[in-house]
């Protein structure tokens, strides 16, 4: 791990973030309907980069937006034209301020999919040209439970620079990849790096893997989960879900979608929109079968696909722990309940 | 309002004669004072079963033909939950001899911040309209009000309230809670769910949540019953209420005092037509 790390306090904090805001095209958490979403601040007083721990969508869309323009098309007697769209506005230098740890997490999760296969140039452009500032993560929510999924926090290379309390009023700034430590060196700041920060910041570390309520044996979960395809909990567990969507739009690491297109007369664009295995119609095939027709094969197709099959494909599990899903469920449903429920027997 | 006991006696007694396959209420939720709608088969989960302020969610909506098939059910309503289920009675969704309902005169409910939420407080009928049991003392019928924010917004410009609402539609997912957790959304092929079709806008973009929020909007106009589970549904706290309320308080003006669900076999303003009926209010 890199070691620029800049020690400074609350007034020293404001200013950083106020000079970043000045100079980078910035994306932190604003209130909005009383919910936090990422949005484009201008002023770090319309913003709150130490949102409470649940921003109510994750840093997901600013990566892979709800919806995007896939190309347009024009429709006349010679055939159908088609044109490339204008340029993706996510594509620029960008900076995003508080960030969970989870959201992060979920991000580096993502890019396995994405770099596996087909390479979605869109989703590596957005990625290289933004830098991830992490929140001050101080204390686990309710719902949080990344400590138990394969996921070291304290020596995480998620965040591009992390900002983490110190005692006494004290704040570090660290950077933690190249691209952070070459921001903080366009700041003119000065690394200090006592040892006592480092110190300290490992029991910050500490503290905060203390306060997590929900806590998880994951690989014995995992390990279970393997050959429980045909456990009828699945059944149990899912009984009150709505199936809507609202998990899946929400996860950090949800990356289903769907293409559309919006046509006036003869004229149109295609978009491409988040989708979801909990949705009905998602499986429905032209003829008209439907593999997963119930709610409770939908239901294990997630559980499954989130603890199950993507670590046996790329080694990381594609839960993260964040419980975003679990705060905005309509009937309160927990992904940590379900799978430790299923995994029970 | 605790009536835990006395749903907890009930439903025993239901499954020890036979009448129902299975019962749906609340549970405690595990991580906070929340409660989750909990459907159980087996009469041992009895104890499990809870009813306070705090059991929100309209479970009309497990009456749904994707939940039930067919099956008997029995069930906790309170005030507003009753009127859905009337209303799914009269429109054909579920047959009255499979399921078995009790009743709850609500006392109004509790939202995460231990206050009433604005519809239990401007709650028309707090008791149950169609029950085979029924729990607490009945407090009869309220007076209509129109809600303060209809009318504030009523009064603002056109302009400005063109710009309030594509806020609204800005911001919405397109996740579909609304729709699902809605007790009277029981199509089994929605048509905003079409998307090969070019009639209906698939795309998550503003004026697709708009198409489809609208849509959705004019099918409920006389059928809402201001339970708001849509509003506790979203994951973008919209203010969906104002989607319906202006509706209803347009029907209520121009229709006899109509309100949704209050009467057995009422099939709601829309579905009645005399040519005496007003039309100003129209655009």
């Amino acid at each position: 791990m890199n070691v620029f790390l800049v020690e400074t306090d609350k007034t020293g904090l404001q200013k950083f973030y106020e000079e970043i805001i000045g100079k980078f095209e910035t994306y932190a958490p604003v209130e909005k309907f009383g919910k936090y979403d990422y949005k484009r601040v201008l002023k770090l007083s319309e913003c709150n980069p130490d949102s409470p721990i649940e921003t109510t969508m994750s840093v997901k869309p600013l990566f892979f937006p709800k919806t995007a323009k896939i190309m347009k098309f024009v429709e006349d007697s010679s055939g159908t034209t088609v044109s490339e769209t204008e340029e993706d506005p996510f594509a620029g230098k960008r900076v995003i301020l508080g960030v969970k740890h989870c959201d992060a997490r979920g991000l580096q999760v993502l890019d396995q999919v994405y770099k596996w296969d087909y390479i979605d140039t869109d989703y590596q452009k957005r990625r290289e040209n933004t830098i991830i500032i992490s929140a001050r993560c101080d204390k686990a929510g309710a719902q949080c439970f990344c400590t138990s999924l394969d996921y070291d926090v304290e020596n995480s290379d998620a965040h591009d620079i992390r900002i983490v309390n110190g005692l006494n009023g004290k704040t570090y700034i660290q950077a933690i990849t190249e691209k952070g430590e070459t921001l903080l060196k366009s700041f003119s700041l000065q690394s200090t790096a006592p040892d006592v920060a480092k110190d300290e910041i490992s029991k910050h570390y500490k503290s905060f893997e203390a306060s997590f309520r929900l806590k998880m044996n994951y690989s014995e979960v995992n390990a279970k989960l393997q050959k429980l395809f045909d456990s009828p909990e699945f059944e149990t567990v899912s009984s009150n879900c709505i199936s809507c969507n609202t998990c899946a739009f929400i996860c950090p690491t949800c990356h289903c979608f769907k293409i559309s297109d919006e046509k006036i007369k003869d004229a149109g664009v295609r978009y491409k929109s988040y989708d979801s295995c909990n949705n009905g119609y998602f499986t429905l095939m032209a003829g008209g079968h439907n593999p997963r027709p119930v709610k409770y094969r939908r239901w294990r197709q997630r559980a499954m696909h989130k603890f199950v099959y993507y670590k046996e494909r790329f080694g990381v599990n594609l839960c993260v722990g964040c419980g975003h899903c679990a705060i905005s469920c309509p009937v309160n449903i927990s992904i940590f309940d379900v799978v430790n429920q299923v995994a029970k027997v | 309002m605790d009536y835990s006991n006395q749903i907890r006696e009930i439903t025993s007694k239901l499954f020890a004669d036979n009448k129902i396959d299975y019962f749906v209420g609340y549970r405690q939720n595990s991580f906070d004072d929340s409660q989750v709608p909990f459907l159980i088969t087996d009469p041992a989960e009895i104890p499990k079963l809870v009813f306070t302020d705090k059991s929100v969610f309209n479970l009309a909506n497990y009456l749904k033909p994707d939940h039930t098939k067919r099956k008997r059910v029995g069930l906790v309503v309170k005030g507003c939950d009753s009127r859905a289920l009337n209303l799914m009675l009269t429109e054909s969704q579920v047959k009255r001899e499979n399921i078995y309902i009790i009743g709850i005169c609500c006392e109004g409910t509790l939202d995460d911040k231990g206050q009433k939420p604005q519809n239990c407080i401007e709650c028309v009928m707090p008791d149950p309209v169609v029950y085979d049991e029924i729990l607490g003392t009945p407090s009869g019928k309220k007076k209509y009000t129109v809600n303060a924010d209809i009318k504030e917004l009523a009064e603002k410009a056109l302009n400005e309230r063109a710009d309030y609402f594509e806020e609204i539609f800005a911001a919405c997912i397109r996740c579909n809670a609304c729709r699902h957790s809605c007790p009277l959304c029981y199509c089994a092929k929605c048509c905003i769910d079409q998307e090969t079709s070019t009639l209906y806008n698939g795309a998550n973009t503003t004026s697709g949540a708009m198409h489809a929020l609208m849509t959705w909007s004019l099918h409920l106009a006389g059928r809402c019953v201001d339970c708001r589970n849509c509003e506790k549904a979203c994951p973008s706290h919209l203010p969906l209420h104002l989607l319906h309320k202006q509706n209803e308080n347009v029907i209520y003006e121009n229709f006899q005092h109509h309100l949704a669900g209050m009467e057995k076999d009422d099939r709601g303003a829309f579905y009645k037509y005399s040519l005496s009926d007003p039309d100003d209010f129209i655009l």
